[in-house]
């Protein structure tokens, strides 16, 4: 605790019997922001604001859905529950932690949506009502969908798989006919539901597929299955050759259990939707005709319209700064956290941030054609445009489908000219030997393995092709702040003159630091916990200087040396350095910067030992981003590149052939981890991020992805070691079991000892290594700490 | 291999009645929140008080 108004807060969670939270939570809280002020509840009391984001359930309920910020773990969900259901009028709340959403349902007499954000933001959360279209949840049909289809798809394998077992096994012990037909029809009603229900998904993505004029991975995966079950509909109605249900069912489970886990990451992820939604707030104060003031909702800003943003407010849309100059962070264009003074006149863009305040607006633009929106857009064409370029991999794993099918149609064509009659069973035989073993098991078993592997080092992957591409990947680009560097500022070094100790020059500057919103104040003041002895009076804060107050009798100043040093001369170092000082001189002198993540040298290092070259392309200062540079031993770097510069230079890269993999938090890297081969957004930046990107690094372990990358490659060396032993095995085996010289139950027996083959190999996708695990939770301590006084 | 007439039919039977089961199970919230209901038992407050009384 840091204060009594710490303590104040704590007695109070402790008195509304809510102390749990802490026993039960399994990541650390999220410090809130102050909320800014055109985020307050309050505006959702008139009526026009909030009609479209609550529904009328009749008989005075209302329901409405919001998306709930800073849920990190399940403890969240208790307390948002508990908080929440404990308010009269409250009918249910329920809480979906992956999903960040609460659906809440309340009696109208009794409370008011404002009342239930209030209680939201009083334990924490902020919440934002989404728009009740929403509430149709789209994702919540699309899960229990996939859940049903994969289930049917379950049950009928083990049937199918029971009834083939018995026929394989009866055959060697002359099985009665009517038996063995019995067997059959019955492989054929469990195989049924499989093929028209749980195997839907791919006959449509396959039928999609075929109207676009593309060439997708579910148009053979679609033909295989159709055809197989055909053949053997066809056989069973014979009552002649074999019957294949058992495989087709199989396959089909098998496909479905992978896309079933790509689905519950993806849903993890977040959408573009959630992350706009986000970024502008949804209100907006315009100033009506008569020079009053009007809360609308910025659907309502229409271009011209003045509006007022309040200090740390969100501007609503893109416009021209028509009072004072501000500082505006613009870390969404940007990726910089520090803030960019504007003048009259300038352009302000929609989504940053007000670090002072309150200003005067004139709206240029709004809706889709802001800044943001554009950013949006950009992500949303390079992700497009990407399938196209990738056309080739995705052909790779489609290719052996595709040879399959050829030899099966050179089969039936070659059996056509010598036996007709046994032209048909043939190729479906050469059809079904080779599918079960090496396709429907060795491809979905290792990535599905792989997928689970990597989820447990905190490596969510949203679409399993990006496994391949991860393998394959030559170059590396980083984003720098937020992604290789912390996204808050902090002190570096400190340097006393003089006689004072470290400690007590710290202390000193600490307190004046805290009488100051500025990042780098900040930055200092977050640097010494506690509080200086002495009065502070006449506190003058200088903007763009410094700031200057009296303590305990002595007037110190503490900004850039200028400011702060008058008469003094100072050593060229600490020119530029954020100094302390009194009337009697300097004081100590302060450098302020970026501090590295604590594993980035690391995991670079460990990239570039495996021959990765490793970019930094960042949206900052060059002296800055060649310091970081310099430090990680990256030669190739860009400094001062806006997102569609990131862009370009990826472009750049691929044209030469590269495969590149991005790393990138910030709203300006979305559309460079859209256009590059495989993308890595980091969990704890922002929604639009993680929306264009292939994986989801959680908890901001840089080492991670390295790692990742071997469990890649390694998959990727089973996934052929598989298919190479599925080849070896049916080329074998085929042939000597069409000569006559394997008994049926020996062709069972290895066709089922060759199913366990490969599964087991899948198992040792990241077998060795547990050791990262327990590392994740414990964070490294920082590179600054202030020394005790000698 | 009569037996096969009646332990057939009965496994199927017993199939259908275990996909009822699970479709009704996921249409009623079952399989949305696989996190929150384990914490469920760990918490010792009366559902209904929403408040501790000591």
């Amino acid at each position: 605790m840091c204060c009594l108004g710490c303590r104040a807060a704590a007695e109070w969670i402790e008195q509304l019997g809510l102390a749990d939270y802490y026993a039960l939570r399994t990541a650390p809280g999220q410090k809130p922001d102050a909320p800014a002020e055109n985020l307050s509840p309050d505006s959702w009391n008139r009526v026009d604001n909030a009609r479209h984001v609550v529904r009328d359930l009749g008989g005075g309920l209302r329901e409405t859905l919001l998306l709930v910020e800073g849920v990190r773990c399940t403890a969240c969900v208790w307390l948002i529950e508990r908080s929440l259901g404990a308010t009269p009028g409250v009918v249910s709340v329920q809480v979906n932690a992956a999903a960040r959403r609460a659906r809440v349902i309340w009696r109208d007499a009794a409370v008011t949506l404002p009342q239930l954000l209030q209680t939201l933001s009083r334990v924490g959360y902020g919440a934002l009502p989404l728009d009740s279209r929403g509430l149709d949840d789209l994702r919540r049909r699309e899960s229990r969908d996939a859940l049903k289809r994969l289930l049917v798809a379950g049950f009928g394998t083990m049937q199918a798989m029971m009834y083939a077992t018995a026929i394989y096994l009866g055959a060697a012990e002359t099985l009665d006919v009517s038996t063995r037909e019995l067997l059959r029809w019955l492989g054929l009603l469990v195989a049924t539901p499989v093929v028209l229900y749980s195997a839907r998904p791919f006959f449509a993505g396959a039928l999609r597929s075929l109207r676009a004029r593309r060439a997708g991975m579910d148009v053979p995966v679609a033909l295989a299955i159709a055809a197989v079950y055909a053949a053997s509909l066809i056989e069973s109605v014979r009552g002649t050759g074999e019957v294949y249900f058992d495989s087709v069912s199989m396959f089909v489970f098998f496909l479905l259990a992978g896309r079933y886990l790509e689905m519950r990451a993806r849903h993890r992820a977040g959408d573009l939707t959630d992350a706009l939604a986000r970024l502008t707030p949804p209100f907006a104060d315009r100033q009506r005709e008569d020079g009053t003031w009007q809360r609308v909702g910025i659907h309502e800003l229409r271009v011209g319209d003045c509006v007022r943003v309040a200090e740390g407010g969100i501007m609503p849309a893109d416009g021209v700064l028509l009072s004072g100059g501000c500082r505006v962070d613009e870390a969404l264009l940007s990726g910089e956290s520090a803030p960019v003074l504007k003048r009259p006149a300038d352009l302000l863009i929609a989504g940053s941030v007000l670090e002072d305040g309150p200003v005067l607006v004139r709206i240029e633009r709004v809706g889709a054609d802001t800044a943001l929106a554009g950013i949006a857009a950009l992500a949303g064409r390079a992700h497009a445009e990407r399938p196209r370029l990738q056309v080739a991999g995705e052909l790779a794993a489609g290719r052996f489908v595709g040879r399959v099918l050829a030899l099966t149609a050179l089969t039936a064509t070659v059996w056509g000219f010598v036996d007709p009659a046994r032209a048909f069973s043939a190729a479906v035989a050469v059809l079904v030997i080779s599918c079960p073993c090496a396709f429907a098991l060795a491809v979905p078993a290792a990535i599905t393995r792989a997928l689970g592997a990597l989820a447990r080092r905190g490596v969510l992957v949203v679409r399993p092709d990006a496994i391949q591409a991860l393998a394959e990947c030559t170059h590396a680009l980083f984003d720098k702040t937020g992604t290789l560097t912390e996204t808050t500022l902090s002190l570096a070094d400190l340097h006393a003159f003089g006689d004072v100790s470290r400690d007590e020059a710290l202390s000193l500057a600490a307190t004046l630091a805290r009488q100051s919103r500025h990042p780098v104040a900040r930055a200092i003041a977050a640097a010494h916990p506690g509080i200086s002895g002495g009065a502070v009076s006449e506190v003058n804060s200088h903007a763009g200087l410094g700031v200057s107050a009296t303590i305990a009798g002595r007037t110190l100043r503490l900004g850039r040396s200028d400011f702060a040093v008058t008469g003094f001369p100072l050593s060229r170092e600490h020119e530029d350095a954020v100094l302390l000082a009194g009337d009697t001189g300097p004081i100590a002198a302060f450098r302020i910067g970026e501090r590295l993540r604590s594993d980035a040298g690391a995991a670079i290092d460990a990239l570039q030992s495996r021959g990765v070259t490793v970019l930094i392309a960042s949206g900052d200062a060059s002296s800055r981003v060649a310091h970081i540079a310099a430090r990680l031993n990256v030669d190739t770097w860009r400094a001062r590149v806006l997102p569609a510069g990131k862009l370009a230079w990826l472009t750049e890269l691929r044209a030469a052939g590269a495969r590149v993999l991005a790393v990138g938090d910030g709203i300006n890297d979305a559309p460079v981890l859209a256009g590059a081969d495989v993308a890595i957004a980091l969990a704890e930046g922002s929604e639009l991020t993680q929306a264009s990107s292939d994986i989801v690094l959680e908890g901001g372990r840089l080492d991670a992805i390295p790692a990742a990358r071997d469990i890649a490659q390694r998959t990727i060396a089973i996934i052929r070691q598989n298919q190479r032993w599925a080849l070896f095995y049916n080329l074998s085996a085929v042939p000597l079991a069409a000569l006559g010289f394997v008994p049926p139950w020996l062709a069972a027996l290895g066709m089922s000892l060759s199913s366990l083959g490969v599964i087991l190999n899948a198992l040792r996708i990241g077998r060795e290594d547990l050791a990262p695990r327990t590392a994740a939770l414990v964070r490294a301590p920082a590179e600054f700490s202030p020394r005790p006084a000698a | 291999m009569n037996i096969l007439l009646l332990l057939i039919p009965l496994s199927l039977l017993f199939m259908a009645g275990a996909v009822w089961v699970f479709f009704w199970a996921v249409n009623h919230d079952q399989f949305d929140d696989l996190d929150t209901p384990a914490l469920m038992p760990l918490d010792d407050t009366d559902q209904r008080a929403g408040r501790r009384d000591e």
